[in-house]
């Protein structure tokens, strides 16, 4: 049997192989699109942001895992939930590529810098501006709830932890714990490919933007169809 | 040349894009070639060096997200050290979910674990029970979403 500490060193490192693996095909797409959709605008802030939402639902997760012990009646209760869920980043990623391309006559969701005339518009773009880093945070979080194998396997050690822990406080505590291990563990990677997205350097980014908006249009098709289908 | 490492890069960024969509259409279809083991119909077999191993999964058919007992059955030597099952899926790591087994009877041992579901939807995943300081056998089958 492993120790807290070595369980907690093992889900990390396990965290950071599936990043480079499996986290960067499966969630790299949406990393990438949220990069593309800052238009070259620094985007540490709002990914670390994402990252962050992101590792919050896992440690909640975990935390709900270690406290009842068991991983198929969490994930049966979160089942349809996660379903919407994948429909969702579909229909944001379809929205920010159809945006970036200026498809929308919204502009981007996220930040971009439309300028509406009137009290009531400015009011609406002062706060969506406002709003448009800070709004990584809950879409992290939200987009943690995808349905994801590594993540379900974390969730098991956690479920499991939380099983031989002496109470359910402390079952939750351990999970919670395992899980934040296992997300900063994926944390690198995707700031990776964040990073290698970010298209500030590139002058005539035009060309580039449209084909990206086609793919992301695609890419948020396959998601919802995937949703659907779950 | 910094630009031209950068737009590899970007490249290799848009293409993950594309191929993101595009393998999982191709796995979904059709039964994976390496499979060798029905596991809905019944014990698996294998050999690892003289020792014949036996790998059941109950309940059947066997589905992924729910609660599974894996029964290892060994004909011919006793292991010195109890062996143990690692799940994953056949060319791409899920991260380490292990079943710890436990005797429960003469040359049985005993565990209990989950299959996870893959969103891609791909169905393939693979048992491979370990026998300390003897070797691995892998047992690669589908499951059901």
């Amino acid at each position: 049997m492993l120790s807290t500490e070595t369980i907690y060193f093992v889900i990390f490192t396990s965290g950071l192989a599936v990043g480079f693996g499996h986290c960067i095909g499966m969630c790299g797409p949406i990393v990438a699109s949220l990069s593309l959709n800052l238009k070259g605008r620094s985007g540490l802030i709002p990914h670390l942001l994402y990252n962050g939402g992101r590792i919050t639902t896992y440690g909640l997760l975990g935390g709900v895992m270690g406290a009842t012990g068991s991983f198929t009646l969490v994930t049966a209760r979160i089942a349809s939930l996660q379903k919407i869920v994948l429909v969702f980043a579909g229909i944001i990623i379809i929205v920010m590529g159809l945006a970036m391309a200026g498809w929308l006559p919204l502009g981007s969701i996220f930040g971009d810098h439309y300028n509406p005339e009137g009290l009531l518009s400015r009011g609406f773009r002062r706060l969506s501006e406002t709003k448009s880093t800070a709004t990584y945070y809950p879409l992290g979080m939200l987009l943690g709830l995808l349905p994801c194998g590594p993540v379900y396997t974390a969730l098991i050690a956690a479920a499991r932890a939380g099983m031989e822990a002496q109470s359910a406080l402390r079952g939750s505590l351990i999970g919670l714990g395992l899980m934040l291990s296992f997300g900063l563990g994926t944390v690198p990677s995707l700031l990776l490919v964040a990073k290698l997205a970010d298209l500030g350097w590139l002058k005539r980014r035009d060309i580039i933007y449209k084909v990206s908006s086609i793919l992301m249009v695609i890419l948020g098709i396959y998601f919802v169809v995937k949703g659907i289908r779950y | 040349m910094k630009l031209v490492v950068k737009a590899t890069l970007l490249m290799a960024i848009l293409c993950l894009m594309t191929f993101a969509i595009c393998p999982t259409a191709s796995n979904s279809e059709g039964k994976p070639k390496r499979v060798d083991c029905d596991v809905h119909a019944g014990p698996c077999s294998g050999s690892l060096e003289d020792i014949q191993i036996t790998l059941d999964v109950e309940p059947k058919p066997v589905k992924a997200m729910k609660d599974l007992t894996f029964t290892v059955t060994f004909v011919g030597e006793k292991p010195v050290t109890n062996p143990y099952i690692d799940l994953g899926m056949p060319g791409m790591n899920m991260g380490r979910n292990r079943v710890i087994l436990k005797p429960a009877g003469d040359l049985v041992y005993r565990g209990e674990g989950v299959i996870v579901r893959c969103p891609s939807g791909r169905r393939t995943w693979k048992a491979k029970v370990t026998v300390p300081d003897v070797g691995a056998v892998e047992f690669v089958f589908d499951v059901i979403y």
